[in-house]
């Protein structure tokens, strides 16, 4: 007497090796698993890729101060006299002749052109300092030199000169009346600094009347993490209507936007594998049709039932399985690293890519197997109770 | 022609190309079958007794030679004029009874009827008709998958009858079935054949059936060899 | 009985594979109706928009200020019939989260220009003659609950209040109506005057304008000589229809939304293929009975006729339920999506298009199947089985 595994695998090997007879329709299964994985994945990996530009941004070493009720950078107000007091308050590193680690920024809004649309998008023109562009750890200058101070000299994230036009190295740029010269290329990394352009605080406040005043305070952190010297200077001075968070906290908060991407995507594909476990229930249950004088020959020959149910559930997730590795692929080389732009908690364009990550994978394999598991069960279930005295019917 | 023959076969040819090759399956092949009559064809296979019930029934066309039907001449219709020609003319009995899984016996009868202007009430008059004289009227709303071959093939008979065809051409009606359900059978074709004056050509291997007959023609390699007259 | 009975029970001779195959299509228009409403929702904005109308923006970016001067210039030059001006207040209610469309505005002309406001004449004048009154729309005033007099403080996440905070007193003076049922009254107004004299800015400066012009075919006369007239100025502007304006904005949101519906509607169309391969597979398991219908003396055409007309039904059954289903949800998220998507309804238009992708499912995935029922050769067929 063969053993069980031996009789599963026996009968799992001829319902693989009968796959060609029924090759459309096995086919059909395949690639209506692949669609659902795929579908999943792309959501996943868009949400994905807009939580990391987001997160990797955010830095816990370095607080953010805005105006109380701002919400975002872009709505905030802040005076030169705010500053002052806030490069007095304790918590805040100094460099080593003892000046406050503080960036006071400005974040203007000025139009591009979008390459994907041929239309007008929101960019941040940032006004920033040396202090500023320290406190982003991971800044580099991948191509030309830095802007000089007191001129109209500005640099570009990578993002930027990715989805818009016009940002090449030594291209001018007009705003409005005033002609601006790009002199250098920076990364961050890949997080959402690359949708910025960078400019000399103080020009900018010129150009665009904000006197002397700013949007947002960033304050390098004695301690990582700890705002609570902040906090305090904030809450015992009335002149001081601000709010501070860290970096961190503030871009975790602005990564949780296209979670309803993630929602959505789940949703939709939730539904659509209903759809596909209909055609895949319709494959399985034409495969055990086909095969059912094979199996009810098996079991005369004294194969156990569970055997005929363990092959039909093995075929079954064999076919869902090669579908799920499909769409996971065609998943990955459609979407992984497809750059995307769209308008983020600022009012600006967030430039971020697709990121397929291992995590995603094992979901959309998750996914696979499960409408390889429901879709093979019940009409395994049939072939197991299918009565022996089919083996000597006449072929119908 | 003579007023007696319902179908005349004058010099049929009849050839296949298969590959690069072409099989002859007839050549100058001539036949009579007279109205009335109840003609076995039996020969070996290959002997192109099949393809001859094809030829008669206007499913299959002769490469040469002439077919004349009651006075017409059929072997050069269209294709949709030997569709109209078929449903007036042949019943048909199979060997694997071909009905139709989804429908009961009485709407397996009446299929044919579709074809032809009767009203609702005169198809089923008709339908009933057909199926007391296959002695089924009790099993009328009984899906045929449910039925034993006998049964089955009671209600092909049913069907090739019910439009009152003046041919009826069987495809070795009784190769699936028993010794006693096949005499049964035969008997019923016999009965269609002496008291309903149903011209019937019928091919088999069996001897037996055969035997039914009035008259029965060996086939061997497209030619006739043998003619027995048995009644 | 008649060919119909038979093309009924031809479909339904495998009842659990009809429910599949109908169940996969309705999933496939369910979701193709829902997410195309969805779609035409986001663009309906667009269409919306007056074409006729044109709004004169700061051209560095919309969201930077203009000088207030500027409004009496634009009014002088000629062909400008009617203009006014508008600045964002970035309002909401109790929660940031619950943010309320509010712009302060000059209120004789705002009223001129979008025409396709109606408010009863006593709150008009009610409303003009009150320096702290605001204008509410109909729908914002239901889902608020608000009524005529009620005393509503609305906060901004821009602006402070001279008085401190960011909070302003309202006094809900008129409601008004859309001129159809289309247009979107989920916003209020307010006086500019009553904004630029309390909020801590100061400054006589204004967010953009919106103007028609004597006759739409001189627009774009007009808005050359609006942005001649303000070149190298200490503000340049840039002038476009309101129709363009507001494409230009939902452009923004970006490639995502397109690589959305890309994605759903490859994957709408990929179950269709998967759907028609099973429908076409169930007629091909046939050939035999057709071989015998076509022995019978049916006709090629109608054997043709007959198989075409079942995938037809089958396309067309499972499409309906899965529109039907569409629909229902569609008008189910309606009151709970009213503030982020107004327009949530699903067209004819969009329900003439699935119709149609229904009628070709059933014509592609039937097309094959009846092509070859008709071309089948008896005597072949008959071998084969």
């Amino acid at each position: 007497m063969t053993s069980l595994f031996a009789q599963i695998g026996t009968v799992a090997m001829m319902n693989i090796r009968s796959l060609p007879r029924r090759l459309w329709m096995s086919l059909a299964m395949v690639l209506a698993s692949a669609v659902v994985v795929a579908i999943l994945l792309a959501f996943l990996a868009m949400a994905k890729g807009f939580e990391s530009t987001m997160n990797s941004a955010g830095s816990d070493r370095v607080a953010v101060m805005m105006r109380e009720g701002s919400a975002a950078e872009i709505n905030s107000v802040i005076t030169r006299e705010q500053v002052n007091l806030i490069e007095e308050s304790p918590g805040i590193a100094r460099d080593t002749e003892g000046a406050p680690l503080v960036s006071p920024e400005l974040y203007v809004i000025v139009d591009g052109l979008k390459k994907s649309s041929a239309t007008k998008a929101n960019i941040p023109l940032r006004g920033i300092n040396t202090t500023g562009m320290a406190m982003r750890g991971n800044m580099q200058l991948v191509e030309g030199r830095m802007f000089t101070a007191g001129t109209n000299e500005l640099i570009v994230g990578t993002g930027v000169l990715r989805e818009f036009d016009g940002f090449a190295l030594g291209e001018e740029v007009r705003f409005g009346k005033n002609v601006w010269t790009v002199v250098g290329v920076f990364t961050t990394g890949g997080n959402v600094f690359e949708s910025e352009l960078w400019a000399d605080v103080k020009v900018i406040q010129s150009h665009y009347d904000r006197g002397s005043s700013y949007q947002t305070i960033r304050a390098q952190l004695e301690t990582p993490g700890d705002i609570s010297g902040l906090e305090k200077t904030i809450e015992l001075e009335p002149r001081l209507n601000l709010e501070v968070q860290t970096e961190s906290a503030y871009f975790a908060a602005q990564g949780k936007q296209l979670e309803y991407m993630a929602i959505f995507g789940r949703v939709i594909s939730a539904i659509m594998a209903l759809g596909a476990l209909a055609g895949a229930l319709n494959t399985m249950y034409t495969s055990v049709a086909d095969r059912a004088k094979e199996i009810a020959t098996l079991r005369t020959l004294g194969f156990s039932n569970l055997s005929a149910f363990c092959g039909t559930m093995i075929e079954a997730l064999v076919l869902s399985a090669a579908g799920g590795l499909l769409g996971s692929a065609a998943a990955f080389l459609f979407f992984d690293g497809l750059s995307a732009s769209t308008l983020g908690g600022s009012f600006t364009q967030v430039v971020f890519s697709f990121e397929m990550s291992p995590d995603l994978f094992a979901q959309g394999a998750q996914l696979a197997l499960l409408i390889g598991f429901t879709s093979g069960f019940f009409p395994a279930w049939r072939a197991a109770r299918l009565p022996v005295i089919v083996a000597f019917r006449a072929a119908t | 022609m003579s007023q007696e023959a319902l179908f005349e076969l004058k010099q049929v040819e009849k050839s296949f190309v298969k590959g690069k090759e072409t099989i002859s399956i007839f050549n100058d092949l001539n036949m009579t079958i007279d109205r009335g009559d109840f003609l076995a064809i039996m020969g070996p296979s290959g002997s192109g007794k099949t393809t001859l019930l094809n030829m008669l029934g206007g499913v299959d066309q002769p490469s040469g030679g002439e077919i004349w039907f009651d006075g017409a001449r059929m072997d050069n219709l269209s294709e949709s004029k030997l569709t109209q020609w078929r449903a007036h003319n042949i019943g048909f009995i199979f060997q694997f009874y071909n009905l139709m899984p989804m429908l009961n016996a009485a709407r397996n009868v009446e299929l044919p009827l579709l074809l032809t202007r009767l009203s609702r009430s005169q198809r089923k008059r008709s339908v009933e008709a057909a199926l007391a004289l296959v002695g089924l009227s009790d099993r009328a709303k009984h899906m045929t998958s449910e039925m034993s071959g006998g049964q089955q093939q009671r209600v092909a008979i049913a069907r090739a009858i019910v439009s009152d065809p003046k041919l009826i051409l069987c495809d070795e009606p009784t190769g699936d079935l028993d010794r006693t359900t096949a005499d049964e059978i035969l008997e019923m074709l016999q009965l269609l054949n002496r008291d309903h004056g149903k011209t019937i050509v019928m091919v088999t291997h069996d001897p037996a059936a055969a035997s039914y007959a009035r008259q029965t023609v060996h086939l061997d390699k497209g030619k006739f060899v043998h003619k027995e007259v048995l009644a | 009985m008649n060919d119909l009975y038979l093309i009924y029970k031809n479909m339904t001779r495998k009842p659990l594979r009809l429910f599949l195959t109908c169940f996969a299509i309705f999933i496939a228009f369910l979701i193709f109706s829902a997410v195309t409403t969805l779609k035409s929702a986001l663009d309906s904005g667009v269409d919306l928009a007056a074409d006729d109308r044109l709004v004169v923006v700061n051209s560095i970016n919309f969201t930077q200020p203009l000088p207030i001067a500027y409004y009496q210039k634009v009014a002088a030059i000629e062909g400008v019939k009617e203009v006014t001006h508008l600045n964002w207040f970035g309002g909401f209610y109790q929660d940031a989260k619950n943010q309320i469309i509010t712009m302060a505005v000059e209120p004789e002309s705002y009223l001129r220009v979008y025409n396709e406001v109606v408010v009863i004449p006593e709150q008009k004048s009610a409303w003009l003659q009150t320096r702290q009154g605001i204008l509410i729309g109909r729908k914002l005033a239901e889902t608020q609950g608000w009524k005529i007099g009620d005393k509503i403080p609305l906060s901004s996440n821009i602006f402070s209040h001279k008085d401190g905070g960011h909070s302003w007193e309202f006094v809900v003076s008129g409601i008004f109506d859309g001129v159809d049922e289309n247009y979107d009254t989920r916003y209020a107004v307010f006086h500019y005057k009553y904004f630029m004299e309390t909020q801590t800015f100061g400054g006589d400066w204004i967010g953009w304008m919106t103007l028609v012009t004597q006759d739409p075919s001189i627009n774009q006369q007009v808005a050359d000589v609006i942005d001649a007239t303000f070149a190298n100025s200490q503000a340049e502007t840039d002038t476009s229809t309101e129709k363009a304006f507001n494409k230009a904005f939902i452009e923004q949101i970006g490639n995502i939304g397109l690589i959305i519906f890309g994605v759903v509607f490859m994957a709408f169309f990929t179950i269709l293929i998967v759907v028609g391969n099973t429908m076409a597979l169930a007629v091909r398991e046939r050939t035999g009975e057709i071989a015998v219908l076509k022995t019978l003396g049916f006709s090629a055409p109608r054997v043709f006729g007959m198989v075409l007309v079942e995938s037809l039904l089958v396309a067309l059954i499972g499409g309906f339920l899965g529109l039907a289903m569409g629909w229902l949800i569609i008008e189910g998220a309606k009151s709970s999506m009213a503030q982020f998507l107004p327009n949530l309804a699903m067209g004819g238009d969009i329900v003439a298009q699935a119709v149609l992708y229904m009628i070709l499912l059933g014509l592609v995935t039937g097309l094959v199947p009846a092509y070859n029922a008709l071309r089948l050769n008896i005597i072949t067929a008959f071998n084969r089985s």
